[in-house]
């Protein structure tokens, strides 16, 4: 599903991000990417939705080359990947319902079908009875599950998650984590990317550990450090 | 792709009612900087309307003795229809009768004059356009010596100043119009960019989640072709109702000083077309560029 073979990216100023990163991630999995800030783990997913271009190397998503996309067919790519981010990055002028639908309309979808789906996909994450609220109105995890209903309306391959706990408390934490297993359940491969030390050893997923933008580990159930076999 | 033409709109109407100040910021903007650029072409219109009119206008006046006889008259005709239309491009006749009724109006307020004079005293003339205003002062000599003529009237020097300086003002008017109309659209045109800007982040999730750049880029083009729309209709209605007194900064009738330019309501409504042809394209044309910026990610 998420292929990257010999990827090297660095920013001006000569920071290097990734270097020689060979990385395949298979259709259902759920996959945590970690280590500490500056490691490459934002550059890895931003690779994926092409709001970055690798310097060399090749990314294969959903069985396109990313590298040569032409810049019309970017947006048909990440109608297939669902983001979330650690800031929510919902319209604060829209409501809960007009956010989700958002992402329907932007792919052309009859309102009918739209009318049907968000609502549907709202109780999926128990926000049924808040469509009409404005974001700024909900609590830090309402919000995020705002944003994991817009990333899974349109159910993508691939779903891209960037710190999305990091600024909730751990009981809204669970929840969110186990909005995101359902999802991955449904078929649709989960990328997460975190520092969250508990929910990566509580889940056993693969682990894949970034340094320096070098890939340290990659590790069937594995857990947040080098700890365990 | 086809957008959807429900979308648009709800887009459309939803992002101006949203943002309410920016909206009016750009719809004042927008009415300002049109209002300016109508201004300066209602004026530019009025030198014209002028300068065209007494170029081929022109007047010569060729006033006869109280006494003249009729011999003295048909000669007089007969030469001015001799240089018909070569020299001169029309001639009328005006009697005593007429002459009387012409000065009765004139001095309407002043009844002592009005008592001396009857039709019997008022001198006959003969109006006529000459073909060329230049040919003015060769008609005064022939007809000055002529049996019969009291005396040959003419604006002469003065017309001449009048069209320099009119010359002058045509050329002024089109320089500032044309420096009018680039800050009128650099005004316009970073009055969107900042209300765009304020929505960069927007943008950004519409990309995030797969929007094409037309997507994205109609609803804002729509946006700025109202803002232009209805900035340029205040600044119509503004221009088409001043146009007189805009038309009178330029100058007066150099023949009737009392008399200020003007400008015809015909005239000004097509000015008010441009004015709102061009509100709408600047709009429309300014908010695409302006956004675009933002859809490179």
């Amino acid at each position: 599903m998420i292929r990257f073979e010999h990827v090297h990216k660095a920013y001006k100023g000569s920071v290097t991000a990734l270097k020689d990163v060979t990385v395949d991630i298979k259709r259902g999995e759920f996959v945590f990417v970690v280590g500490p800030s500056g490691s490459g783990k934002t550059t890895f997913l931003s690779l994926v939705t092409k709001e970055e271009r690798a310097d060399s190397g090749e990314i294969w998503v959903a069985g396109k080359e990313v590298g040569s996309l032409p810049p019309w067919k970017v947006p048909y790519l990440r109608r297939n990947i669902g983001c979330i981010f650690q800031d929510f990055r919902l319209l604060p002028e829209r409501s809960v319902y007009d956010n989700v639908a958002f992402a329907l309309e932007v792919t052309g979808r009859p309102r009918h079908f739209v009318r049907s789906q968000v609502p549907q996909i709202l109780e999926l994450v128990g926000l049924g009875s808040k469509m009409g609220r404005k974001p700024g109105e909900l609590s830090g995890g309402e919000q995020q599950r705002v944003a994991v209903a817009r990333a899974f309306v349109n159910r993508p391959l691939i779903l891209l998650a960037d710190e999305p706990t990091g600024n909730l408390d751990p009981a809204t934490t669970a929840g969110i984590m186990r909005l995101l297993e359902r999802i991955n359940q449904y078929g649709t491969t989960v990328v997460m990317a975190t520092h969250h030390q508990e929910i990566v050893d509580a889940m056993r997923k693969r682990v894949i550990e970034l340094d320096h933008g070098i890939v340290v580990r990659d590790q069937a159930r594995g857990v947040y450090g080098m700890v365990d076999a | 792709m086809a957008l959807p033409s429900s979308y648009v709109l709800r887009e459309t109407g939803g992002n101006l009612a949203r943002n309410v100040v920016m909206t009016v910021a750009a719809v004042v903007t927008m009415a300002v900087s049109l209002t300016a650029l109508g201004s300066v072409l209602i004026m530019r219109q009025a030198v014209n309307k002028a300068t065209v009119q007494y170029q081929g206008g022109v007047e010569l006046v060729i006033f006869l003795n109280a006494n003249v006889s009729s011999q003295e008259i048909t000669g007089i005709r007969q030469q001015l229809v001799s240089m018909t239309p070569a020299q001169i491009k029309k001639c009328s006749y005006v009697d005593k009768a007429q002459a009387y009724v012409e000065f009765r109006q004139m001095f309407s307020g002043q009844p002592d004059m009005l008592k001396v004079m009857t039709p019997a005293n008022m001198p006959p003339s003969f109006r006529c356009v000459p073909a060329k205003a230049q040919s003015l002062s060769q008609l005064d000599a022939e007809f000055s010596k002529q049996p019969g003529v009291y005396s040959v009237e003419y604006p002469g020097q003065e017309i001449k100043q009048w069209l320099a300086h009119f010359a002058t003002l045509r050329n002024v008017t089109l320089v500032v119009a044309a420096g009018v109309m680039i800050g009128a659209i650099a005004l316009v045109v970073n009055t969107i960019q900042l209300a765009i800007f304020a929505r960069r982040r927007e943008v950004a999730v519409m990309k995030l989640v797969g929007a094409t750049n037309w997507f994205i880029r109609v609803p804002f083009m729509f946006e700025g072709l109202v803002e232009g729309l209805v900035g340029a209709v205040i600044a119509f209605v503004i221009t088409f109702t001043a146009r007189n007194t805009l038309a009178s900064f330029t100058g007066t009738n150099p023949l009737i000083p009392s008399q200020p330019l003007i400008v015809s309501s015909h005239e000004a409504f097509l000015t008010g077309i441009l004015i709102v042809v061009v509100g709408a394209a600047v709009g429309a044309v300014g908010s695409g560029f302006a956004v675009r910026r933002h859809l490179s990610v």
